[in-house]
């Protein structure tokens, strides 16, 4: 018998996850749909034709990639760091160096982007793919840290300890133990700086100054069209990037010691 | 005398407490000592700068000859098991035992097998931690320090967040096993009764010091200071320098030379099927425990010290 919990949760899932994004990629593959007029669905692929004939879409489809990865990658190095370190440390002015980890998403990222690239064209990083990585960390680091110090403080020094005497070094604690516990963590960090870090426009078009084009730079100018299949196709196309990702860092994550492969999780 | 753990002068201080002061002792191959002291006493800190978690403020900690004093935990082969298990979530019981022998480079299978067998676990060994009883885990972090065989472990208070019955089978169970596989042992508990069973010689820890380091039966029998008389709970203190065993307090006049107190009952309890009261000398401002057998349920009463009966205090320092 199903549980009444087990009905509420697959039909809200149904309800606000399942269904829209059906809903979503049935509108990309099909004409603008005007049910009060008594018409059927058409299906079509002009929209996913548009989208690819696009001269920008490879470019920006690379560069958010490349520039999603790099701020991932230096999120998970960074964050994990500054996690432990905040966990496992006691000193004075603790309390203050958390609120100043945060401190960049307190003010708006824009005003931040604003004055720092007067400072990135005097060392050159202004209007490169690198200085558009840094000005990404600005949004993404913050939760970064404060999801990893969340997740080694919830299994606690002592299981650290506890390794370190038996013997393991500090590379080993991190491979055997620390990394595979944070898994939770490391995919949460994964879907928000990707996300975040796509959703980019503002700072991205001030760094980048044009010449790094990401998606949402292609993807604004688009809005103006008020074709909706060609909005759904893009949308769809936006969505796969951070899928691709997850599906990356999940088959990375599989190679840690003592995962439970899936098919060995069937007891 | 070459000893497993000899431990010279250690000293330890946060800020201006001092936890640790000049602590002397040695522990001789396959012994175990029982340390034993109130809450607070810094127990747990002397296991942690023993295993390298903490370091001493100074003094040397020589394990098998090799000074160890400022090793890292991994570079020391000391094992501990916490109050908690904490044993690898993430990991079966098979591979949380097999994990801290493959870290030292002595994983075998047999050796997981013989451990599954000695714990009587073999059934559980692909389970995970969060599938098996509390009990079982301690069991399974106790199999899993011995797997990366040190040459001293270190156990603090490893049953206290058990229940009582549980507490009492494991006692036996970790004695046996321990003996079984010649482990130098040191016990830290705040329970008499268990560090009296689970060790060759008993410490009793006080202000950063072993207060007295003896065998159970010299301990009760010649306390040396009124701490450790008070904290065996077995003898009334009468001053700095004498006291006098419960079993030799007389409810009734004695003929001989003596000494009389007046007792005030306080509350009674069984211990052991017997009734015990909880007395409160009024002249001595102590308080003592003892059967109340002819007393009697009275509110106030006389208690009669007699004289032969009447011992002093000798401080041995610490002994071994």
């Amino acid at each position: 018998m199903i549980k009444p919990m087990k009905i509420i949760f697959y039909s809200l899932a149904i309800l606000l996850f399942i269904g829209p994004v059906f809903l979503l990629v049935l509108q990309s593959f099909t004409e603008v749909w005007q049910f009060s007029a008594g018409q059927s669905l058409t299906f079509q692929l002009d929209s996913y034709s548009t989208l690819v004939s696009d001269p920008n879409i490879m470019e920006a489809t690379f560069w958010s990639l490349v520039i999603g990865a790099c701020v991932l990658v230096i999120n998970l190095v960074i964050g994990l760091l500054s996690g432990k370190a905040l966990s496992s440390s006691s000193f004075k002015g603790k309390s203050l160096l958390e609120a100043l980890f945060l401190a960049p998403i307190l003010i708006p990222v824009l005003a931040i982007a604003m004055g720092l690239h007067l400072f990135m064209i005097r060392i050159g990083l202004a209007d490169t793919w690198t200085g558009v990585v840094l000005i990404h960390l600005v949004p993404t680091l913050p939760y970064s840290i404060k999801i990893f110090h969340n997740a080694y403080h919830q299994f606690g020094n002592h299981l650290l300890e506890q390794a370190e005497i038996l013997g393991a070094t500090g590379f080993r604690q991190l491979h055997t133990i620390e990394l595979p516990l944070l898994k939770p963590a490391i995919r949460s960090v994964t879907f928000l700086t990707i996300v975040i870090s796509l959703s980019q426009y503002a700072i991205t078009a001030i760094i980048g100054g044009g010449r790094i084009i990401t998606l949402p730079l292609v993807f604004f100018p688009f809005l103006q069209t008020a074709n909706t299949s060609l909005m759904a196709a893009f949308s769809v196309w936006f969505a796969l990037l951070p899928f691709f990702m997850y599906l990356v860092v999940e088959l990375l994550l599989l190679l840690l010691p003592y995962t439970r492969k899936p098919w060995r999780n069937l007891r | 005398m070459n000893y497993s753990l000899d431990v010279i002068n250690l000293y330890k201080k946060f800020g201006e407490k001092k936890i640790l002061q000049n602590l002397q002792f040695q522990l001789g191959q396959g012994k175990s000592l029982s340390i034993v002291g109130p809450s607070g006493s810094g127990k747990t800190t002397l296991l942690r700068i023993l295993a390298g978690l903490e370091s001493p403020t100074h003094g040397t900690i020589m394990l098998n000859g090799k000074n160890v004093t400022h090793h890292k935990p991994n570079k020391r082969n000391i094992g501990l098991v916490f109050q908690q298990p904490l044993l690898f979530p993430h990991m079966t019981v098979k591979e949380n035992i097999d994990y801290g022998a493959k870290m030292a480079g002595q994983s075998s299978k047999s050796k997981t097998a013989d451990l599954l067998r000695a714990i009587s676990l073999n059934d559980y060994a692909d389970r995970f931690p969060a599938e098996i009883s509390g009990g079982q885990q301690q069991r399974v972090a106790l199999a899993r320090a011995i797997a990366s065989e040190p040459e001293v472990l270190l156990l603090d208070e490893p049953f206290s967040s058990l229940d009582v019955q549980l507490r009492e089978e494991l006692r036996y169970w970790v004695k046996d096993f321990l003996s079984q596989q010649q482990t130098t042992t040191i016990f830290v508990t705040h329970d008499l009764e268990e560090a009296m069973l689970m060790g060759d010689h008993i410490a009793i820890f006080h202000e950063g010091i072993f207060q007295q380091l003896d065998d159970a039966d010299e301990i009760h029998k010649h306390p040396v200071n009124p701490f450790v008389a008070r904290f065996l709970k077995s003898h009334l203190v009468i001053d700095d320098h004498q006291y006098i065993p419960i079993q030799s307090i007389r409810s009734r006049k004695p003929e001989g030379e003596h000494r009389s107190y007046t007792a005030k009952l306080l509350h009674w309890t069984y211990t052991l099927g017997q009734k015990t009261g909880h007395f409160y000398i009024e002249e001595l401002h102590e308080t003592i425990t003892m059967p109340i057998g002819t007393i009697g349920l009275k509110e106030k009463f006389s208690i009669y010290l007699p004289l032969e009966k009447i011992q002093f205090f000798q401080e041995a320092g610490n002994r071994k």
